[in-house]
């Protein structure tokens, strides 16, 4: 039994509609609204923000790749019980309660999607770049991947199969790249720095830290 | 028939990368619409595949011109509508006549936002029965309008997946069916599978012919091939 009636496909019907036509406007409208009804506490919605702005991003997600870059043991861990070793450091929660982590190999490159909606592993990467997101690469990123990679300047080899994780479900992918042979040796802190955060999703390679690209890209 | 929120395999134009410096957020009120979903969410109200549903349904021409967040902001807003929360006479007016109302018993309070965030809402539920495939068995797909429980209806099998061949490639568990959870007609938990598709059989024109796609797949997307 439906609790309420279902999504009308005219489109006066749908209340977002009524709110102002500018989107900067609009939400305001709304969480005014939802304030002044007390459902939602605006300290609340500042303590979100600041989780995702200032703790929780791609920084955690390096931190695991570089460690199992350096840690053979660590390794076999991520990958054979990513939740239970996510937990007991602390960083499982929402949006990647259940993680998958996928290895990339000479053999195998593998690139994350979600072409339904932009389903994404924020506990371990934070939130989700624009470019995730769009139209273009929900479309193209199954059925052309390797035209996709170029535009991030990767061109993968004919004989590297590429596999492409659609986020269909409630698991969430989490690319494990290839450690560059150039950061042979060096010890996990400086090994974080290699790690992007496209590296991750599949979208770009490890590669040395740089002046200008933070770790976060 | 497919919808337009299913575009995997759409012809689209280039992706543009990110640049160094770009911000996590590109304008301030983006952060207010996650802030306000994922506080709307935490209420219990609606679950992740309600609101899925409720984005995807948005009207054609607001789903292919409104930005990510402009997606969420509406369906958020329908979704208090639609729960009684909000009357659609405050949306178009921008104002609640009554006086400031006392924090809601369930609304997510500041302190516990932390620990909201790093549990989560786990989807997997016990195991109620044998999986009925194996791994690296070859199933096929449906047609997805024939795993909705209802029309329009919610599911997670895209369109260029649908009556196509693949491989098991992973067992998942039982998982919350979001083809029921969605409509409010119960968990109703399935096994989950990830299942290999052959780039050749999913695409008339293949980059790779190694190449494939992997969807992940609740049972009754599925059946046996003899």
């Amino acid at each position: 039994m439906l609790r309420f009636g279902m999504p009308h496909d005219h489109h006066d019907d749908h209340a977002h509609s009524l709110l102002p036509p500018e989107p900067a406007l609009r939400v305001r409208a709304l969480e005014t609204l939802l304030v002044r009804k007390g459902l939602v506490d605006p300290a609340a919605i500042d303590a979100i923000i600041d989780q995702y702005e200032h703790h929780i991003g791609p920084h955690i997600g390096a931190s695991l790749i570089a460690r199992a870059w350096n840690d053979p043991e660590f390794k076999k861990q991520l990958v054979n019980n990513t939740d239970g070793i996510l937990a007991d450091m602390g960083f499982g929660g929402r949006q990647g309660e259940h993680i998958v982590v996928v290895e990339n190999t000479p053999a195998c490159h593998n690139l994350v999607v979600c072409t339904l909606c932009s389903c994404y592993p924020w506990p371990v990467l934070g939130v989700p770049p624009a470019w995730y997101k769009s139209d273009a690469y929900r479309s193209r990123a199954v059925s052309e991947p390797r035209a996709v990679l170029s535009e991030f300047g990767i061109i993968i080899p004919q004989d590297q199969k590429i596999r492409v994780w659609d986020s269909t479900a409630e698991i969430r992918y989490l690319v494990l790249p290839m450690q560059p042979k150039a950061s042979f040796g060096l010890d996990q802190a400086d090994l974080v720095g290699w790690v992007s955060r496209n590296s991750m999703i599949g979208a770009g390679l490890p590669q040395a830290p740089t002046a200008n690209r933070p770790v976060d890209l | 028939m497919k919808s337009y929120h299913d575009m995997g395999g759409d012809p689209a134009g280039r992706v543009t990368p990110d640049k160094p410096g770009d911000p996590i957020f590109d304008q301030p009120w983006h952060k207010r619409v996650l802030g306000l979903t994922v506080a709307g969410g935490a209420m219990g109200k609606w679950s992740i595949d309600t609101s899925r549903f409720w984005r995807e349904t948005l009207p054609k021409s607001d789903y292919q011109s409104f930005t990510y967040y402009e997606k969420w902001l509406a369906a958020l807003t329908n979704l208090f509508v639609a729960n009684g929360f909000l009357s659609r006479g405050e949306i178009a007016n921008g104002a609640y006549d009554g006086p400031q109302q006392p924090l809601y018993k369930k609304a997510l309070k500041a302190r516990e936002v932390q620990q909201m965030l790093a549990t989560g809402s786990k989807a997997s539920r016990p195991a109620t029965a044998q999986p009925a495939f194996s791994l690296g068995q070859i199933v096929k797909t449906k047609q997805p309008s024939d795993t909705m429980l209802q029309k329009p209806g919610h599911t997670r099998l895209p369109y260029y997946a649908a009556g196509k061949t693949g491989t098991i490639l992973f067992y998942h568990g039982h998982h919350v069916l979001p083809n029921s959870n969605a409509h409010f007609l119960g968990e109703h938990p399935e096994p989950l599978y990830s299942v290999e598709f052959s780039s050749i059989e999913l695409w008339s024109h293949t980059e790779g012919r190694g190449d494939s796609v992997i969807v992940d797949c609740w049972e009754s997307y599925l059946e046996a091939v003899p």
